[in-house]
């Protein structure tokens, strides 16, 4: 299997995962329960880690399909185009899902505002996912696209990814600064953490686990930012990406962190209300493990990233 | 000195040997030290910023020997990317300019450790020791980070 063929794999996953999430969702308003709205929330932050790898796997489909005389490069570049505003967009509604879980861990009740502005960003992302599912639909199925909506041929810089490009390649300070960022990011990210899953395995054991639970945003923070950055690159210079294995590595560990993301804000057990009641929390086996993937995961994430260059051939 | 540094026979190692254990494995350790070390910093700058207040200063006494861990990595194997082109970075600007910044960094943390050993975490002069703290580790990080685009 390829990864033009792990593309076609998972890219219903955005567009059917959002239905099923917002489903829960407005269900969850209709009926005022908030656990079919948490529920919707969990789903929708792992619809947005999905969503990570269903467009990375996009890129390299594009790449591999290129040189392919059959293949409309305007069709695939609208596709890509379309497909951008939605992974942005459903990475958006994933954030504040997860900020409204936190919040709702951390207070004991759900904020409105939060979960309305998630199934609002939700319904955004579903309708412009579903627009680049279905450009990227007509990309290989003559027959369900219009004769007259043919993409129509044109400059390659009325796409909206080789404008990222153009500015990734030629802007002398666009590229530095992101690595700036994307330095500064995984610092905040990994001290956050590694203060969070040092906790659970040990470490200031006299303190609530509530209270070291209140840095988390922070590390959401430096991820959110490094998703960006790092997704600059990307769509910058696809080809340093999509031919190198250990980007795919790093997208897997990058997914179990995300994973430990959620796995410390949704699950009750390693993690009582702030009344103090866990100030003597003791992790079990689990917890612990998970703390110990997380670790591993964010130093395999750094490996993997630092090595691009020296194990494959970016740059 | 700085030319007779890059005649020694691990220089030449770590600028010639095609094997990923040299030269990509320091950079990359030297990369897991600056996350340590500015990570962990930063939380403490957090903590003393005002998030998670409720925490006593105390527990956050781990932080120090994280701190010595991503410290200690980081001097050795900055040292060995420094003696691999010691005649480049001994003379230029933008390395000389990094290398004061991350000292300023270091430097905060020896107030702040005062201050957490005393638990004493409020007053303006914690708040500006955190805020220069997490200033300059930032300069300092920007500045390492964009060396590898000024040294070209």
């Amino acid at each position: 299997m390829n990864l033009a063929h792990l593309h076609l794999v998972m890219n219903h996953v955005p567009t059917v995962g959002s239905v099923a999430a917002l489903g829960l969702l407005l269900l969850g308003f209709v009926r005022r329960n908030d656990h079919l709205k948490h529920a919707g929330l969990e789903l929708l932050f792992v619809i947005a880690v999905l969503t990570l790898p269903v467009y990375v796997s996009g890129v390299a489909a594009h790449r591999e399909l290129e040189d392919r005389s059959e293949i409309s490069d305007d069709a695939v570049r609208v596709h890509h185009d379309a497909a951008l505003i939605g992974f942005t967009v459903t990475e958006l509604a994933g954030f504040v899902a997860w900020v409204a879980l936190w919040q709702s861990r951390r207070r004991g009740r759900q904020a409105p505002g939060l979960v309305a502005a998630a199934t609002v960003l939700l319904v955004v992302a579903l309708a412009v996912m579903g627009r680049a599912a279905n450009l990227g639909g007509g990309i290989r199925h003559p027959e369900i696209v219009a004769a007259d909506a043919a993409a129509p041929a044109g400059e390659p810089d009325r796409f909206m990814t080789s404008a990222i490009s153009e500015i990734a390649v030629n802007s002398r300070w666009a590229w530095p600064a992101a690595e700036a960022v994307h330095f500064l990011g995984f610092s905040l990210s990994i001290g956050v953490l590694l203060a969070v899953n040092l906790r659970i395995l040990g470490a200031m054991r006299q303190i609530p686990f509530a209270d070291v639970h209140r840095l988390l945003p922070w590390g959401m923070l430096g991820f959110g930012a490094n998703l960006i950055t790092g997704m600059f690159f990307f769509v910058g210079q696809p080809g340093q990406y999509t031919e190198n294995p250990p980007f795919y590595w790093k997208i897997v560990f990058l997914m179990i962190a995300g994973a430990n993301f959620l796995y410390l804000t949704v699950f009750g057990k390693p993690w009582r209300q702030a009344d103090g009641s866990d100030a003597r929390f003791d992790a079990g086996a689990a917890d612990k493990a998970m703390a110990i993937a997380s670790i591993a995961a964010w130093l395999a994430v750094l490996y993997a990233g630092r090595m691009l260059p020296f194990l494959g051939n970016a740059f | 000195v700085l030319s007779w540094l890059e005649t020694t026979q691990l220089a030449v190692w770590l600028g010639e040997s095609p094997s990923v254990w040299a030269f990509p494995t320091i950079l990359t350790l030297h990369t897991m030290g600056l996350a340590l070390l500015v990570g962990a910093s930063w939380v403490l700058d957090l903590r003393l910023l005002g998030i998670s207040r409720t925490v006593p200063l105390s527990a956050f006494r781990w932080i120090f020997p994280v701190v010595t861990v991503g410290l200690v990595v980081n001097v050795v194997t900055g040292v060995l990317l420094f003696i691999k082109n010691a005649t480049v970075w001994g003379t230029s600007l933008p390395f000389l300019v990094k290398m004061s910044l991350v000292a300023a960094s270091v430097a905060t943390l020896v107030p702040i450790r005062a201050h957490v050993l005393r638990g004493d975490a409020t007053g303006s002069r914690v708040r500006f020791w955190a805020i220069a703290s997490i200033l300059a580790w930032s300069a300092a990080v920007t500045a390492g980070r964009l060396l590898a685009y000024l040294m070209v």
